[in-house]
């Protein structure tokens, strides 16, 4: 019977024979399209969470840039939570500065409130490529027409306010909790209810249950411009080009400022001057005509920062959200 | 043909019934132990101020776990005392085991298509295939296929040994 | 419906319909692979279509999407090896009927379901979008309870003949799905300090150890490497009374799977558990049921692929992907400067429009490719079973890497094998296992959302109208059974004694 199924005894070696020249073949003719950049090692970019998140467009986005600058980059995702799981991995790369990752202030949040065995300061911090704000919303029809409003809400029962957002520990958590603060409520008595993405948190806010909702501008544009969901905020330290007519929570009397900052990262123990050159490199990056491109098109703002700047900017960062966290019982 | 049917209601024979019956033992034992783990992990979470807090869920799932175990466990307690039937296969299970692992820990030192193709071999010789040396051209042109269409055309990024595949 | 036909005017060239054709084949081909899904395709080919239009990149990801879709029923069917949650009820039956040597006709009936389905949730689509996606933001979290409490009361069909052992496959996959950090609070639970841990176990690795290694464990100690499957011959792939078996679960599937999937968190695997369940119920045959019934291929396979559709109601018209593809999508609508939402339409309908009108052929092509291709892949079962098995391993292998990245997911799937090995000797069916692993996190989560919303008052469960009718249908789905059973056995009783 068996027999029925083998093409030629031969058949298999034949095929594994033509497999393997072709495997070569790849190997030869695909080997040599890089622009010679660090010995003509190709870079890898690792994005720390599942494809379609801000991280992975992000990185993708980056891929296109980096072309003209570096030759062909190969991005690849470790999702999972906030970061941390890919951060771990990506520190085993010790020493190798063709390896680099993107992170940002979820990073710094999730490492605090997972208590994460790997911290970023067993990673060298590159450079601060962009910021995306977040935009308080209220349901179209809700009573609460601006912050003055929600502000009052929260003065009088900081429970009763329910805040639907992403996950917990993250950047939206961390910016109800900054607001808490502000007006004199306590921290801990927030009621943020956490939900796995932006996508599902609107949900919510949409079907009526929830006071107030949380996200990135770029998220919830659509929403605002179509009238389903009312802006009260935005917590750039400006109003922003996108949304010109929602004020900041300065400008209405709350004193926070928050920017969901993105960065690139490599790994520990790799030399000043390969430091120097990948931190030339994304500088550069920023600077092409396609990366400005991008900027525009997903409403991100650019923000480059490097080296020690940068560095001190991360332990800044830390020491806010990890103070806000301890307030809030989350870290 | 031989088949292996998934929660048939009455086995055939005997030989079988006392096999299954083996097997639900053992399994209830483990949940009945995998219910005290989650219990002891629920005990350890910090409480918050929602009215069913994140230890709730484990807390429930913990107990259900330990009855229908304990439940499973005591339906074949005769089964579990006597003596183990005849050795069937177990040592290709762990062999297939061992090498199922060893591929995840040799897949970054290696490269794919080499652990691929020592997988395929691997899992094709202790399922009883004959001619090694057919089983191996297959493997390795399986791995090689694999690795051009996910890796190079689709981009998808592989793991490469030092030699680039 | 000019909209609509200019759509296809746009789609309907040859270029476009060229990239319609390579969007299903890779998408058929990566369906059939164990844990490779058409999000991850989709995302690593959105480099390569930026050079592309964009009516012809959208195009092609449409027939990524709905030939992955279809393409998870082929393994499920053939090997029992299904690659995502959404074709495990695909596998019940349909691999009984393969293993009968009916594998052409259960691929048959899941082709043409397919197309029905896709077809019909396309127009729907296409008719009722705004207005489906209006009631479908009214579902906070207490409807999300009332729904789940729909699932879990009419799932019972899969809990197999002995009560006892489906309830401990179901606790053992909702226990499963405990593992990782908690959403409400951001602490891991039973992951034992394991980072690799703290995202839980990927759904797909978890399907893949359950099904593909539980089989191929048990091929290893039955010793049954050497089997192989002869198909049936001289038969018509569908037969006459196949066909009329089929057709009714291809609507009642497509009834359950557009809705249920237009839900933002609707998703597609719970439309196929509920069409299986309903298929066995209301079957006049329901002792074929376990033994390879029609029905119960039809059926899920028509809501898997309706879900298909339903997910891009709100995707379209809110903004709001409700699955991981539909993530993807929505980043490759945004890197053609697309803000999907309310203003979609009116903004930049026509691309909306040829995107609709390459569903509608996306699906055609899908049949046409598929139909033929049914015989060809029952032909691989004559592989034996040693070739084919090893060969599923190097995929699940492959796709629990794609699908985590890292060497603990192997690991975490060799355990998982183990644990499905000892299930299936056990007589424990593995199906339920996936219900628990799906709806358990999320009906944990609603709950505690909709008891958080509303500061711990319980009555907020039945504070809608929609959440009392979901209410009521759980209470009839628990008393009418019984009943049923009850006049059945009187009327039974009657004609004994007129007989008598």
């Amino acid at each position: 019977m068996r027999y029925s199924w083998r093409p030629a005894a031969a058949g298999p070696f034949v095929a594994a024979g033509v497999a393997t020249l072709l495997l070569i073949a790849s190997l030869v003719w695909g080997g040599d399209d890089d622009a010679g950049f660090l010995n003509g090692r190709q870079l890898r970019l690792m994005a720390p969470a599942a494809p379609g998140g801000g991280w992975d467009q992000t990185a993708r986005e980056m891929q296109a840039a980096l072309r003209t600058e570096a030759g062909r980059t190969e991005v690849y995702n470790v999702a999972g939570a906030g970061g941390t799981i890919g951060l771990s991995q990506f520190v085993s790369h010790e020493g190798d500065p063709t390896q680099l990752m993107v992170m940002g202030l979820v990073m710094v949040g999730a490492i605090e409130s997972n208590d994460s065995p790997v911290a970023l300061d067993r990673t060298t911090p590159l450079a601060r490529l962009l910021t995306d704000y977040e935009v308080i919303v209220v349901p179209a029809d809700s009573p609460v027409k601006n912050m003055a409003d929600l502000v009052n809400a929260m003065k009088d029962d900081v429970g009763k306010v329910s805040w639907a957002g992403g996950s917990a520990g993250g950047i939206e958590q961390i910016l109800a909790g900054l607001v808490a603060d502000a007006v004199g409520a306590d921290p801990a008595e927030v009621n943020y209810v956490a939900h796995s993405g932006g996508g599902e948190a609107l949900s919510t806010l949409l079907s009526g249950r929830a006071t107030a909702g949380v996200s990135g501008v770029s998220e919830l544009e659509g929403q605002i411009k179509a009238g389903t969901i009312r802006p009260v905020a935005v917590s750039s330290p400006q109003r922003l080009p996108t949304l010109p007519d929602v004020p900041t929570l300065k400008e209405q009397g709350v004193d926070v400022e928050l920017a969901n900052w993105r960065g690139v990262v490599a790994p520990p123990g790799i030399s000043a001057a390969d430091e120097r050159q990948l931190e030339d490199l994304l500088v550069r990056m920023t600077r092409t005509e396609a990366w400005k491109e991008t900027l525009q098109r997903r409403g991100w703002l650019d923000a480059t920062m490097t080296g020690d700047q940068f560095e001190q900017y991360i332990a800044g960062e830390r020491r806010t959200v990890t103070d806000v966290l301890v307030k809030m019982g989350l870290a | 043909m031989t088949d292996i049917e998934e929660g048939r209601p009455l086995p055939e024979t005997p030989e079988l019934a006392h096999r299954e019956a083996r097997a639900a033992g053992a399994l209830g034992v483990l949940m009945v132990l995998a219910g005290i783990v989650v219990l002891i992990d629920a005990a350890r979470l910090r409480d918050s101020d929602e009215t069913l807090g994140p230890a709730a869920a484990p807390t429930l799932l913990g107990i259900l776990l330990a009855v229908i175990g304990g439940a499973l466990a005591f339906q074949s307690r005769h089964f579990l005392r006597t003596a183990q039937g005849p050795k069937r296969n177990l040592w290709r299970l762990a062999a297939l085991v061992v090498v199922l692992i060893a591929f995840a820990l040799l897949l970054p030192i290696m490269g794919y298509v080499v652990s691929s193709a020592g997988l395929f071999v691997g899992a094709a010789l202790l399922l009883g295939a004959p001619h090694p040396a057919r089983v191996l051209a297959y493997g390795w042109t399986l791995a090689i296929v694999v690795f051009l269409v996910f890796d190079v055309l689709i981009g998808l990024s592989l793991p490469t040994g030092p030699w680039g595949f | 419906m000019g909209d609509l036909l200019s759509g296809f005017a746009d789609a309907l060239t040859p270029g476009n319909l060229l990239w319609a054709f390579i969007g299903v084949t890779i998408g058929t081909a990566v369906g059939v692979l164990p844990g490779i899904g058409p999000a991850l395709t989709v995302a690593l080919l959105l480099p390569v279509t930026f050079r592309l239009e964009p009516a012809a990149a959208l195009i092609m990801f449409a027939g990524i999407y709905y030939g992955g879709m279809y393409g998870g029923s082929t393994t499920s069917i053939l090997l029992n090896t299904p690659g995502e949650s959404a074709s495990v009820a695909t596998a019940l039956e349909g691999n009984k009927m393969a293993r009968a040597g009916r594998g052409a006709a259960a691929l048959a009936t899941a082709a043409i379901g397919s197309f029905v389905a896709g077809t019909i949730g396309t127009i729907a689509l296409s008719a009722a979008a705004p207005l489906v996606a209006d009631i479908a933001i009214h579902f906070g979290p207490p409807e999300y309870v009332a729904l789940m409490a729909v699932a879990f009361v009419t799932v019972s069909a899969l809990l197999g003949p002995s009560l006892l052992k489906g309830a401990a496959g179901l606790v053992i996959g909702a226990t499963i799905g405990l593992v990782g950090i908690d959403t409400q609070t951001g602490q891991a639970r039973l992951a034992f300090g394991l980072p690799s841990l703290f995202d839980g176990i990927d759904v797909v690795i978890v399907v893949v150890a359950l099904f593909a290694l539980g089989e191929t464990f048990a091929h290893l100690l039955a010793g049954t490497g050497d089997s192989r499957v002869e198909p049936l011959r001289g038969q018509p792939m569908l037969s006459r009374d196949d066909f009329r078996r089929s057709w009714p679960a291809w609507l009642r599937g497509t009834a359950l799977g557009f809705p249920i999937g237009s839900l933002p968190a609707g998703g597609a695997d719970v439309p196929t558990f509920l069409s299986y369940s309903i298929e066995k119920r209301l079957s006049k045959r329901p002792e074929q049921f376990g033994r390879g019934a029609i029905e119960g291929v039809a059926g899920p396979e028509a809501a898997n692929n309706a879900a298909a559709a339903g997910v891009l109601v709100p995707l379209l018209t809110i903004g709001l992907p409700t699955s991981a593809t539909a993530a993807v999508i929505l980043t490759a609508f945004q890197s053609y400067g697309l803000q999907p939402g309310p203003q979609l339409f009116s903004e930049s309908g026509d691309l909306v429009w040829a995107l609709i009108a390459s569903l509608y052929i996306g699906n055609v092509l899908l049949l046409v490719l598929n139909l033929p291709l049914a015989k060809v892949w029952v032909r691989l079962l004559a592989i034996p079973a040693y070739g084919i098995y090893a060969g599923v391993l190097v995929f699940a292998c492959l796709g629990a890497f794609a699908a985590g990245g890292t060497i603990a997911d192997l690991i975490v799937l060799t355990v998982l094998g183990l644990v499905g090995l000892l299930m299936r000797e056990a007589g424990v069916p593995v199906a339920p296992a996936v219900v628990g692993l799906i709806l358990a996190p999320l009906a944990e989560q609603q709950l505690r959302r909709a008891l958080a919303l509303s500061e711990g008052d319980w009555s907020t469960l039945v504070s809608s109208p929609l959440t009392v009718i979901l209410w009521a249908v759980v209470l009839l789905a628990l008393v009418a059974p019984p009943l049923f059973a009850r006049v059945k056995k009187h009327r039974r009783h009657i004609d004994e004694v007129r007989t008598g």
